[in-house]
């Protein structure tokens, strides 16, 4: 089956089975390997991508629901140079210990930040409630977020 | 105040950006041309004899190399806690298996092009068992039952610690003094987010590397070469990178089935397990069943303490002995009991095996015995902090039953200070005052801990370093550390960067491989910071000595010196000062490389001096839902007696992280078995973690007061920061509810059970 979709802002055509996960489509076909597998049952949060403006847990997209789609990974932060900003205070906060959670907790930061500029703690909480991480207990990664948001810029 | 340049702030974790941006490789992510993925069957009953493989289906399957089972795998048991030659222990473990004793036991093993392939031929083999046999679960049972999982029966090991006149005591202390309790903690699942992994590949002359996110390099080699008859030189393990371990990934058994996996079909071979794998297949906190009796004075004097506990080893004995004595050695180490006894049995259950797991028993001997204190306090009517405060140790205090000395022990100024952040008096009142009624009910609790620093006349631990300057002044400092996440290689960094003057960044800091990096016994122990830390201070010196004892010949040779003329050689803020004239490391290196000829390259071999005890004293503030059961925790202080943090944000973060662990085994996490023996929890959606919107925040304290043998007088936070949690938090649900709950975790049926 072909599919198109446009992953990290560039147009894709990829003829695959349709029941291949997402998750895999990206790490093997696209090398994109900040997309982790932690549970491959939507439990863990390590797979978040960006699909058209939500974040979501790619292990439990089937590339037959991605038509049409558009989809970032941190790679695509990465070459925007969205990615700065995140490296800047998630080091600054300590919010990264293992690393393996990070690229996912990035992407359901950067979703949140989408819809709202100005999340306070709680719904920082709300958003990553989905992206597990047994490093850092959290409240880290939840003050790089606050002192990301509030250094703000982030368009739609 | 300090002058410390780099020790003591809050530098960022080295390959932080790689890790943010997904550059990072872990070991789930390397692949290599010719790979092939080894996927491994797992037992899906308790227990039973294999009657019949049939791999007849899944070797026809295209794609598959090769099928493997216990007929064509090697026999020789082993133990893969076994991490130094002639170590004595129970080897009862094989690579694959014809006798289930666990669901999740490792039956066959598929070798095939893609992981899809080896996926489905594992489905496709047949196994037909004798017949499916009683599990074995309870612990009391087991006891006395007398089925036997191995040949040695149950219980496979029995350990007694004891001094002083424990019956004579309690012979003659009034019933209405000793307080008794029972408790059972859960088999906890480390939950490190990378699943297991692996891979092993053929090299040149017979030789094989492993490539492994352990904690022990030199281990894996160890078993590796015992199980496939190899010499030491001919397998090479180097650490990966993990995502996450907490003692997880500290034993030895995938490594040594892909190294014989890809050996036998002379091609690279990755193993990288699924989540159900992870919690079935490797290793789990172990569970123990306790009982505690305590004798107390009315002025809340703790006179001896009695103590029985069976460990729950599941299927394997792994360390399923050893973590008993561990236990044990911290019953002496956190208050002044003139009396203790502390006698153990371990059993086998059909369940995955316990191992190592963040504290190594010392959350669950804690959660014994602290909330059996709170029982104490209670029917005393004594202050929970003040009981305690009345017995805790002073600095340097003696260990009771025998253990290295405490060192300078500032667990009464943690637990002051705790009180004090957490307004614990303030608190008590106002629980006081709105009684024990309504539907959300709060409590408060408190425990302490103690927890150690490495080995120290217990079991080899030493650690070799290798540090040399690089002619621009840059510097390599060749360890065997094992970065499991929490961020060592920064903090050797920033110990060596003390030591020299040199801004961490400009120091690499390489993990273990055993090939290329001096041997160190492993990190494990908390021995990381204490230890390792220790070492890389001693070889900086060794090569700060070495630099200017080269940069003194160097300085005979300027041009302008009379030889007899003597002149001063010092380092002053990362430059060298010869005379009155000041040169850059990079302009000195270089000359003594090119005029002495000599590299600036120091080799050290360091072992520990003590073994001090690290304490953390822990508050939680808890609301209980008596409709629901469900619990919040609402305020939590964390207060841990460190020594001095080299990384303060990094022991922050460590603490958060121990916090995260410790509710989740107080209040929700355990691998839990139907009475068949089928476990109930497989996955994230049925094996809870607390995530963030049930995390609290969490106020740390630190004292620092210096350890006379750390590095710069830091000592170990990475496992204690885990230890009083469990502990204070049912203290504060039990606060909350008037009972004392002691089957953990609190799940909400427990609690509604206990209510109603
Ligand atoms: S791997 Fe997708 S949510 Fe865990
Ligand atoms: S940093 Fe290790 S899981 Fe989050």
């Amino acid at each position: 089956m072909k599919i198109n979709f446009i992953l990290n802002d560039e147009e894709k055509t990829v003829d695959i089975q349709p029941d291949t996960r997402l998750v895999d489509l990206l790490r093997e076909r696209f090398n994109l390997l900040s997309v982790k597998e932690g549970c491959g049952q939507g439990e863990c949060g390590a797979c978040t991508v960006i699909i058209d403006g939500k974040a979501v847990t790619s292990c439990l997209i089937l590339v037959s629901q991605i038509e049409g789609s558009i989809i970032w990974t941190v790679e695509g932060l990465e070459k925007s140079g969205e990615l700065e900003i995140f490296k800047k205070y998630f080091k600054k906060h300590g919010a990264v210990q293992c690393g393996y959670c990070t690229p996912g907790m990035v992407m359901s930061a950067r979703a949140l930040l989408n819809k709202n500029k100005h999340p306070d703690r709680e719904e920082i909480r709300k958003a990553i409630a989905g992206n597990l991480c047994r490093c850092t207990g959290y409240n880290n990664i939840i003050d790089a977020i606050t002192a990301i948001a509030e250094e703000g810029g982030f368009g739609v | 105040m300090s002058d410390l340049k780099y020790v003591g702030k809050s530098i960022p974790f080295k390959y932080a950006d790689q890790k943010i941006a997904g550059d990072l490789k872990y070991v789930s992510d390397l692949s290599m041309p010719g790979m092939l993925h080894l996927k491994l069957l797992t037992a899906g009953i308790p227990r039973g004899k294999v009657k019949e493989i049939d791999t007849t289906r899944a070797e026809a399957l295209d794609g598959v190399k090769k099928v493997y089972t216990f007929k064509n795998t090697p026999r020789r048991p082993f133990n893969g806690y076994y991490w130094y030659r002639d170590q004595e222990m129970i080897k009862d473990e094989v690579l694959l298996t014809d006798y289930v004793r666990h669901v999740g036991d490792r039956v066959a093993a598929v070798a095939a092009e893609s992981s899809e392939t080896a996926e489905r031929a594992c489905e496709l083999i047949e196994v037909e068992y004798e017949k499916q046999e009683k599990p074995i679960l309870d612990l009391e049972e087991a006891l006395v039952g007398g089925d036997a999982l191995h040949e040695k029966g149950n219980p496979f090991a029995e350990r007694e610690f004891a001094y002083g006149d424990v019956d004579g005591l309690f012979a003659k202390t009034p019933s209405e003094l000793i307080f008794s309790d029972k408790m059972e903690t859960p088999k906890v699942h480390h939950a490190a987010m990378e699943n297991h992994a692996c891979l092993a590949y053929p090299e040149p002359q017979g030789k094989l590397t492993v490539i492994s996110p352990c904690q022990l390099i030199f281990s894996v080699r160890l078993i590796i070469s015992t199980l496939l008859d190899l010499p030491l030189n001919r397998v090479r393990v180097i650490k990966g990178n993990m995502g996450g371990s907490f003692g997880a990934k500290q034993e030895t058994f995938l490594e040594p089935l892909a190294a014989f996996v890809a050996r036998d079909l002379n091609r690279p071979v990755k193993i990288f397990f699924n989540r159900r794998e992870s919690i079935l297949a490797t290793r789990t906190r172990s569970k123990i069943l306790g009982k505690v009796k305590t004798a107390v004075s009315p002025e809340g004097k703790i006179l001896g303490r009695d103590i029985d506990v069976i460990v729950d080893a599941g299927g394997y004995t792994s360390n399923g002995d050893i973590v008993s004595a561990a236990m044990a050695k911290k019953i002496s180490r956190l208050y002044r009991i003139e009396h203790q006894r502390y006698h153990s049995y371990s059993v086998h259950t059909t369940t995955p095996p316990g191992g190592p797991c963040r504290g190594y028993g010392s959350p669950q001997i804690h959660a014994l015995t602290e909330v059996n204190l709170d029982r104490a306090a209670a029917a005393l009517g004594i202050d929970r902090v003040e009981l305690r405060l009345k017995n805790l140790l002073h600095p340097h205090e003696k260990d009771l039953l025998g253990g290295p000395d405490i060192g300078n022990a500032r667990i009464i100024e943690a637990l002051e200070k705790g009180r004090e952040e957490f307004n614990w008096t303030r608190k008590k009142k106002a629980n006081q005052k709105s009684g024990r009624s309504g539907r959300y009910r709060r409590g408060i609790g408190v425990a302490c801990a103690t927890h150690v620093n490495g080995y120290y006349n217990v079991y080899p631990d030493f650690s070799g370093i290798n540090i040399r300057f690089y002619e621009d002044g840059s510097i390599l400092l060749n360890t065997s550390i094992h970065d499991l996440g929490t961020g060592a290689r920064t903090i050797m960094a920033q110990i060596a960067g003390e030591v020299l003057e040199v801004d961490p960044e400009q120091i690499t800091v390489l993990e273990g491989d055993t090939d290329r990096s001096p041997y160190d016994v492993g990190c494990h122990a908390s021995r990381g910071t204490y230890v390792i830390g220790k070492a890389v201070q001693q070889a900086a010196v060794k090569l700060r000595e070495l630099l200017l004892e080269e940069t003194k010949k160097l300085a005979k040779n300027l041009p302008g010196v009379k030889p007899e003329e003597k002149l001063e050689v010092v380092i002053e803020e990362g430059r060298i000062r010869i005379g009155s004239d000041h040169y850059s490391y990079q302009e000195i290196i270089s000359r003594i490389q090119l005029e002495n000829q000599q590299e600036l390259n120091v080799n050290y071999s360091y072992h520990s001096q003590a073994n001090p005890a690290s304490y953390g004293a822990h508050f939680v503030q808890a609301e209980v839902d008596t409709f629901t059961g469900l619990v919040e925790v609402k305020d939590y202080v964390a207060v841990h007696d460190v020594g001095q943090a080299i990384n303060p944000l990094a022991v922050k973060t460590q603490i958060d992280g121990g916090v995260q662990m410790g509710i989740g085994m107080a209040l929700m996490e355990e691998i839990d078995f139907d009475q068949k023996g089928y476990p109930l929890n497989t996955n994230f959606h049925d094996y809870h973690l607390i995530n963030a919107p049930a995390m609290p925040e969490i106020r740390v304290f630190l004292i620092e007061d210096k350890e006379p043998h750390g590095p710069y007088g830091a000592k170990s936070i990475g496992e204690i920061s885990t230890v009083p949690v469990a502990a204070a938090v049912v203290n504060a649900v039990n606060d909350a509810l008037g009972k004392f709950l002691t089957t953990l975790p609190l799940t909400p049926p427990r609690i509604i059970d206990a209510l109603y």
